[in-house]
Order: C-alpha cells, then structure tokens, then sequence
C-alpha cells in the first residue's frame, strides 16, 4: 500500500440532526489522484471542505502524515498552507488575473520577479499565456475556471482538491484542465477531484472513492491510460519557486 | 419674484467675490467634517467589519441598535454630549466645549453608526466565498479578513461618504457645540440659521448654495461607487 498523506478514522460530520458524513476510515495516498464519486447529498462537499481544514468534523480523527491535526492551534494554518480546495464555482477576488494567481504567494511572502515568473508559467501551464493583466470580469467560465486552477496549483500544494472542476466550462476548458489534473500525481502533487462524469475513471487513471448517503461503499483502482491526455504535451513545466 | 431674483444675485455676487465670512464657514464645515468622518471610519469600520464578518449572540441586536442611532436626532447628540463637556460634566476641566474639537467629537458619535452600519451591510452582502477562499490559499484569519475588506471596499468608501453627508450638513451639534462663534466655529449650517434669522437671506442662500454643491459633489461620487 502507497505512503498515506492523509488518514482519518471514525470521522462524523452533522448538519443539525442529519449526518453528512460518517467514515470509520479513509486514506489519501501521497502522489495518486483520488476521484470522489457519489451522487447528490452523498458527502463529497463536506468530505472535501474537511480534507481542505476547512471543516471541522463533530467526532474522529485525522492524521496529515504523522501528525495528528489538531483543530484548535496554530499548526492549523501551518497545514493549511499545503493544501488547497478549488470549487465548481470558484470565487475570484476583483482586479486582473495577476493579482488573484499571486494572491497565494503573497500571503506566503513571495513577490517580485519570482512570484512574476511563477504566475507566467503557471498561466502557461493551463494554456492561459497572455492573460496576466486581463481584469476578471473579462473572463468567459471556462477562463475563470483555469484562472483559479492556476491560482491553487501556484502555490505548489502538497494535496489538490477539486470540487467537480469540470462541471460548468466549455469542451477547450474542460480538455485543459483534466490535462493538468491528470499530470499532477507524476509530479508529486496529491489530488482529490469529485465528480459527476461517469467516464472520467476511465479517461484518467486514479483510485476511485465512491459515497453514499456519507458513507463510504467502495475503493478501487482504475489504470486505465487517458483518452484525453496526450501524454507527450502534458507535461507540467518546472515551477522554478521556493518552497511555501 | 423680485425678492429671489435679488436674493440670489447677492448669493452668487457673495460666493464669486471670496467672501471671508462665507470662507471661514465654508474652511470650519469641511475641516470638522471630514476630521469627525476620519475618527467615525477609525472606530466605524473595523466595528462594522467585525459585526458583518462573524456570527455571536446579541448580533441581531447591535445590527437593530446600529440601525436606530442612524436615525439619531442631532440636538440630541449634541445635549448629551455637552453634558459631558460643559463645566459641570465629567470632561468640563478639558475646556472643550464651544470649540472645534468638542464639535469633532459630536459628529463623531453622529457618523459612526451609520459608518459602521453601512459597513455591515457591505460585510453581509459580499460573496461569502471569499474569507474560505482566502483561507485556502494559505491566508490566515488576519490576512483573510485584510482580503475581505479589499474586495468590498468600494460598500466601505460609500459607507464613509455616507457618513460625511451626514455630519457636513447637520446643525444641531454644530449648534450646541460649537456656539456659532464667528471665525471659529461658524459653520455653514449655523451661518444660515442664524442668517437668516437676522434677515440676511442673501448671505444664507450663498452658503445654502455651496452646502448644496458639496452635497451634490458627494452624492455623485457616492452613486459612483455604487454603481461598481
């Protein structure tokens, strides 16, 4: 069994009366891409938002490698720091492209020509060149979308979670960014991407993690090779950064 | 007809001549207001931010108490505030009534809840998407919070202008505490009242006139901001 980054055991999330989410254990594996599956109501939000630190769950614990997360303390923000949550539906702050992909590494006291070139090759990256000083609102879905992908994969996060990514962009948007997804374990980055596609398991190879009523049905693999990717261009290009 | 054709003839012969009375009330009107307008945004905002942002118990209650003082009646301020300063008060040995600074302190109290309300329903109206956001990113609650405000600083500049509005064109505090002392703290409001009172219409329709081109100036920047 691959190294855990991340494990949590008897994890119980309420809304009120109703449970969201009930794990007696899961593991994320370091390096691998995880889909999340399951329809609506199942979880996968909430099991997101507390993979993000983001939610504190009523009951269980997790573990971030060795280490026990400790929801009340500034090792918090610390953990935080690794891991970053893109939503169907992402929010981007007002101003240019720019300053919303730098944004991450600025909190993380990154600026001037690093922060400079790591934005251009991010940009890059989700076949966005050009596209730093364009204000926001100038933006179709499918930009924006690959704008926040940029602005999460900027920082380098250890582990990536993705909350249907895919879900509301155009067919060029969406062949982009399963690209990028797809990538990101050969280069180290843990991701966690939900889904309704049903054939998205059989495009990108990835362990499949399937939900029901905030339970936990399954786990399996899939090594199916990509139907999208064309492995000899999607290789990510070297993020020349310091490490957040 | 005669009589406001006239009136407002002297009005504008007053306003292009450089009147030093019209002047110094017109210096007083703005120096006090926009110095009580900096004090209210120092205490308004980062109040209003911190009702608008998190959820406490008694909420609902300091919004309700927000919403009732921006209706607060001036004179009223303006008494209770005296109280405090005048001989007798708890602040009398400060010796700051009927001065700028005793006029600053009221409009002060004047602005602050409608700063600091305006601030909140800015807070409160924002996507609540953007602290989450933030925090994803790596920020930590202080930088999370720096982010929210940027993105809805244009709710808390109209907030501000609000407020300036407010204090620019009130009388009962000015009144009260001021005094109305010529050259000192005459403002344009407490000119006109009195002016006008004597008879002299000419000289309060001129600073009317220039209160309403202030006013104006204001309400169109803050449509501006509003519209963004």
């Amino acid at each position: 069994m691959a190294n855990a980054l991340i494990k949590m055991t008897s994890i119980e999330k309420r809304y009120g009366r109703s449970v969201a989410l009930s794990l007696e254990e899961l593991t994320i594996e370091v390096g691998r891409l995880h889909l999340l599956s399951g329809p609506n109501g199942s979880g996968k939000s909430t099991l997101l938002s507390i993979l993000a630190l983001l939610t504190r769950p009523e009951q269980g614990e997790m573990f971030w490698g060795d280490e026990r997360v400790s929801w009340n303390s500034g090792l918090l923000n610390h953990l935080r720091r690794k891991v970053t949550l893109l939503h169907q539906s992402p929010y981007l702050f007002y101003g240019t492209v720019f300053d919303n992909v730098t944004f991450g590494l600025s909190v993380r006291g990154i600026r001037g020509n690093e922060a400079q070139q790591a934005v251009t090759d991010t940009l890059e990256l989700v076949r966005l060149p050009g596209f730093s000083n364009r204000k926001i609102d100038q933006l179709s879905g499918g930009e924006a979308q690959r704008v926040a992908m940029a602005r999460a994969l900027v920082i380098r996060p250890e582990l990536l979670l993705l909350d249907e990514p895919l879900a509301n962009v155009d067919n060029e948007s969406a062949r982009v960014l399963e690209e990028v997804i797809s990538t990101l374990p050969d280069n180290g980055t843990t991701v966690v991407m939900s889904s309704h596609d049903p054939f998205q398991h059989e495009r990108i190879p990835c362990r499949i993690i399937s939900l029901l009523d905030g339970k936990l049905v399954n786990t399996s693999s899939n090594h199916q090779s990509s139907l999208f990717v064309d492995k000899e261009n999607s290789r990510c290009p070297t993020l020349k950064m310091r490490e957040a | 007809m005669d009589f406001f054709t006239e009136s407002f003839r002297s009005a504008f012969e007053l306003i292009t001549a450089n009147d030093p009375e019209v002047i110094s009330a017109v210096t007083v009107s703005v120096s006090v207001s926009l110095w009580s307008t900096l004090f209210a945004s120092i205490i308004g905002i980062p109040a209003g931010v911190a009702v608008g942002a998190y959820q406490f118990p008694g909420k609902r209650g300091i919004v309700t108490l927000l919403n009732t003082l921006m209706a607060l009646p001036t004179v009223v301020v303006g008494l209770g505030v005296y109280g405090v300063l005048s001989r007798q008060g708890p602040m009398g040995e400060l010796g700051l009534l009927f001065t700028p600074q005793a006029m600053i302190i009221g409009q002060t109290l004047l602005a602050i809840p409608i700063i600091a309300h305006n601030t909140v329903s800015a807070v409160t109206g924002a996507n609540p998407c953007i602290i989450p956001t933030a925090m994803t990113l790596g920020a930590g609650p202080l930088q999370s919070m720096i982010k929210l405000v940027s993105e809805v600083r244009f709710g808390i500049m109209a907030a501000v202008i609000a407020g300036l509005g407010r204090v620019i064109a009130e009388v009962g505090v000015a009144m009260i505490l001021g005094g109305n002392i010529r050259g000192h703290t005459r403002t344009m409001t407490t000119a006109i009242a009195m002016e006008t009172g004597k008879g002299e219409f000419a000289f309060g329709l001129a600073l009317g006139i220039i209160l309403m081109g202030i006013a104006l100036i204001i309400n169109l920047f803050l449509n501006t901001l509003q519209q963004r």
